[in-house]
């Protein structure tokens, strides 16, 4: 078998070598470990949440397709490996995790002496028992995939593969929650209901009541095996308008509030005692020209393509939206998912972009039909039309409200004009290729022969370097080809409270919400 | 008598069939929520698990069968984004619903009343125009705007108020005037005109040539009956706040049916929606009938109209 740790399923800290990372990781020195950090927990932390908190959140089991979910997961529950501020993935309840030479089995191991909230011991039987239960998203390709889960002991479990899938731990570890391990002896006692009224988990808080889509009441682990919160309570409130959620923290009502932005987070800047902050790892924005295989269309031009990108003042529209706080690529696959490719930055150049629209017989511009776009970011799409209009390129902005604007790009109905996308899908390169922009992808309104070609040779590829290889080849051909016109890699906002010393904001990669949980400071 | 409350239980029920039928298509010509559970560029094979999940592969009507048969257990279905049945949720809102309904009806009843009086007895004077300025802007100021306004007030300056959640009486304040306002000014006008036709009839003459003092006039005699349509409209006002005070649930962060309306609009949770407007509906229709049967009690010749 073969050890492999930390940049497994996403980048980790090149920093750290990986077997000394796992070694660290295992004894508890980079992770503060079980054995330091003694202190009693105490004080109550509420933070202001923007969206409503289903019960169906409480339990990994039923993960959707949504990243907000991970905002209750990291804090009930624990999970064998996750992305963490050590790594991305780090081992959490799992103290290693193996893979076999052939790609077709993976053992992980389970740190000694785990406990989940009510006193009861985490066995591999419980990751079985997670895995069998699991029913939230991907889980019929993971199910299809694993042959036979067996537990050779109380501390290890062994998934056989059918076939070497390589990214068996994308979407195990990584993008569902089948890896996040919930009481199998609880949850058959009080039965799946029961459970989602009182969970239990082996995460750094414990369950304590639960007002669904008001408010989460939640209390120290205090023998949680990374380190026991020094935060007594935590308290989460739902306040859905984001005006009110400033109020509430500039009052004091709440120590922390999710998602202030635009004015409000100008307000929030310069209010005392209020610290704005950013998590750099929001979805990615960008424009698609679904003509572009349409040899009528000036969008079939390469030319036409880089003016419009060129055409973009992407530093003052991130300064005048989001202050600053985005960030600016010219990948559309960001920067946190594995086998990303570095380019360069783009470059804002209205004269170029003009110049090359005249090379590609378009000299005063043309009209380039509807820009059809989300409408909670027509404020994005209104700033990139402005700046396309002021090089020739004529655009219509058509906001849609997002589900019926999602609908209409899945169901193909945009064909012309330029759509404005955006993901914050979990997975790697791989998995956003498969959607964006690879032969019949979800949301592919054409492709290029040579990425197709690539595209499934490195989908059973289990030599990581090798596999690496083909995915930049593919995002460099998307590059040169400007397929995509990326706007920028959205920087979620928040605000922390006077009380708070250390947020922990944004500090897992990938991840835009507070964890983890146990590393959160309250001043005093 | 009896066959009148059986045909008038027969309308009833068929007011909510064709409410079932209304909202359950007027809710899925909103579109596809599938793609608000999922995040976008969520793979087709999740978004197809979670319509499946969902039971919207299914054909319409039997969606609808569905829907119906469920009711008919008194089953309103499980949301969408909550899990959970909808049943359960909707009763779980209820008394945060109540408690901020309730107060925001004493205060519209105690403003709009007087002032309604007030009005009639002064009609085209100072208190007739402050009365009419009060319902226009009652009637016309957005109660967020009213609620952010108070907020900014009330809690950021004066430091008085908590802006947000439910507590103690100091939470219920802002929001019952908030929501009470546009009500008072209903009722104040619905006082208004009831009264001046109260007032203009033979019977409040009659009292006035008797040489009752005109207190007791507008008092005894006019106001008693003039209240009937007042109390009328405010018991269907009751109702519309109990289930979508959806503004100022929101904005004060208030946990009640409004704002879950709110969320189950935005996150097109059809079984929430559905749920909160047959309860909604439920509630009038019920209200509309204990008033037709009390009417008919009281006068016979309704009975009788065929």
């Amino acid at each position: 078998m073969t050890t492999i740790s930390g940049d497994f399923g996403m980048p980790g800290r090149e920093a750290i070598g990986r077997r000394t990372s796992l070694a660290l990781l295992a004894s508890g020195i980079l992770a503060g470990g079980a054995g330091s950090a003694k202190a009693a927990a105490s004080g109550t932390m509420t933070v202001a949440v923007h969206v409503s908190l289903p019960p169906a959140w409480l339990d990994p089991s039923e993960m959707p397709a949504l990243i907000t979910t991970y905002m209750l997961v990291y804090a009930l529950h624990d999970a064998l490996v996750k992305p963490m501020r050590e790594g991305n993935p780090a081992p959490s309840l799992a103290e290693s995790y193996t893979m076999s030479p052939d790609g077709l089995s993976y053992e992980f191991v389970l740190r000694k002496g785990l406990t989940f909230h009510n006193g009861d011991p985490v066995t591999s039987d419980d990751v079985k028992f997670t895995f069998e239960r699991y029913r939230g998203v991907s889980q019929k390709l993971l199910r299809d995939a694993v042959a036979s889960v067996e537990t050779p002991d109380e501390r290890r479990t062994v998934f056989r593969l059918k076939e070497p899938w390589p990214d068996f731990m994308t979407f195990y570890a990584l993008s569902t929650g089948a890896n996040w391990i919930v009481p199998r002896k609880y949850i058959e006692k009080v039965g799946d209901a029961g459970y989602k009224k009182a969970p239990i988990g082996a995460g750094p808080y414990k369950f304590v009541s639960f007002d669904p889509g008001v408010e989460l009441v939640l209390e120290a682990h205090e023998t949680y095996w990374r380190r026991p919160p020094t935060v007594k309570r935590m308290v989460m409130k739902v306040i859905p308008d984001e005006a009110t959620r400033l109020v509430a923290l500039k009052r004091g009502e709440v120590d922390y509030a999710y998602s202030i932005r635009g004015e409000l987070a100008e307000e929030a800047k310069k209010t005392a005692g209020l610290k704005l902050e950013v998590a750099p790892d929001g979805a990615t924005y960008w424009m698609y020209f679904p003509e572009q295989w349409d040899p009528a269309s000036p969008w079939s031009k390469l030319k036409v393509r880089q003016a419009a990108s060129m055409a973009l003042d992407y530093v003052s529209i991130n300064n005048a939206l989001n202050m600053g706080a985005s960030r600016i690529t010219s990948n559309f696959i960001p920067k946190h998912l594995k086998y990303h490719l570095p380019t360069p930055p783009p470059v804002f150049d209205p004269a170029g972009a003009a110049r090359l629209l005249a090379e590609a017989g378009h000299p005063g511009g043309f009209d380039a039909g509807v820009y059809w776009c989300d409408s909670s970011y027509a404020n994005l799409a209104e700033a990139a039309v402005n700046n396309l209009a002021a090089v020739g390129i004529k655009a219509q902005l058509r906001p849609f409200e997002r589900a019926a604007f999602d609908k209409g790009f899945l169901d193909k109905r945009y064909k012309k004009g330029i759509i404005q996308g955006s993901s914050a899908a979990f997975g790697n390169a791989s998995t956003r290729l498969a959607v964006w922009a690879i032969k019949d992808g979800a949301y592919a309104y054409g492709s290029y022969p040579e990425i197709d070609a690539l595209y499934p040779r490195q989908l059973h590829e289990i030599d990581d370097g090798k596999r690496m290889a083909i995915l930049h080849e593919m995002q460099q051909i998307i590059h040169d080809r400007k397929m995509f016109v990326p706007l920028w890699q959205l920087g979620f906002l928040s605000v922390a409270g006077p009380r708070v010393k250390e947020s922990t904001f944004g500090s897992i990669e990938g991840f835009v919400y507070l964890g983890p949980y146990e590393d959160i400071r309250l001043a005093g | 008598m009896k066959q009148y409350i059986l045909r008038r239980l027969g309308y009833s029920l068929l007011s909510l069939v064709l409410l079932s039928l209304t909202i359950f298509l007027f809710i899925r010509l909103t579109g596809d929520p599938t793609t608000l559970l999922t995040e976008p560029g969520a793979s087709a094979a999740d978004i197809e698990a979670v319509r499946h999940r969902l039971g919207l592969d299914l054909p319409l009507w039997k969606q609808y069968a569905v829907f119906v048969f469920s009711l008919l257990r008194g089953d309103l279905g499980d949301s969408f984004y909550y899990q959970t049945p909808v049943f359960e949720l909707y009763f779980s809102r209820l008394p945060n619903s109540l408690t901020l309904a309730i107060a925001a009806m004493g205060f519209s009843l105690v403003l709009g009343i007087p002032s309604g009086i007030l009005a009639s007895v002064r009609v085209g004077r100072f208190w007739d125009n402050a009365g009419k300025i009060f319902a226009l802007l009652g009637l016309s100021v957005p109660s967020f705007l009213v609620g952010l306004l108070m907020i900014l007030f009330f809690s950021v300056y004066l430091q008085w108020l908590p802006s947000s959640g439910t507590g103690g009486i100091s939470h219920l304040l802002m929001p019952a005037f908030a929501l009470g306002w546009y009500f008072a000014a209903a009722h104040m006008r619905m006082t208004r005109s009831s009264m001046l036709e109260v007032l203009g009839s033979e019977y409040v003459k009659l009292a006035r040539l008797k040489g009752l003092p005109e207190s007791m006039v507008i008092a005894k005699h006019a106001f008693k009956n003039a209240l009937i349509p007042v109390l009328t409209l405010a018991g269907i006002n009751l109702i519309q706040m109990i289930n979508v005070a959806v503004v100022v649930e929101t904005v004060f962060a208030w946990p009640g049916i409004g704002r879950l309306l709110y969320e189950g609009v935005s996150f097109r949770d059809f079984p929430v929606v559905q749920g909160i407007v047959i309860m909604g509906g439920a509630m009038i229709v019920a209200t509309n009938l204990l008033v037709d049967i009390v009417y008919a009690t009281i006068d016979p010749r309704i009975r009788m109209e065929k």
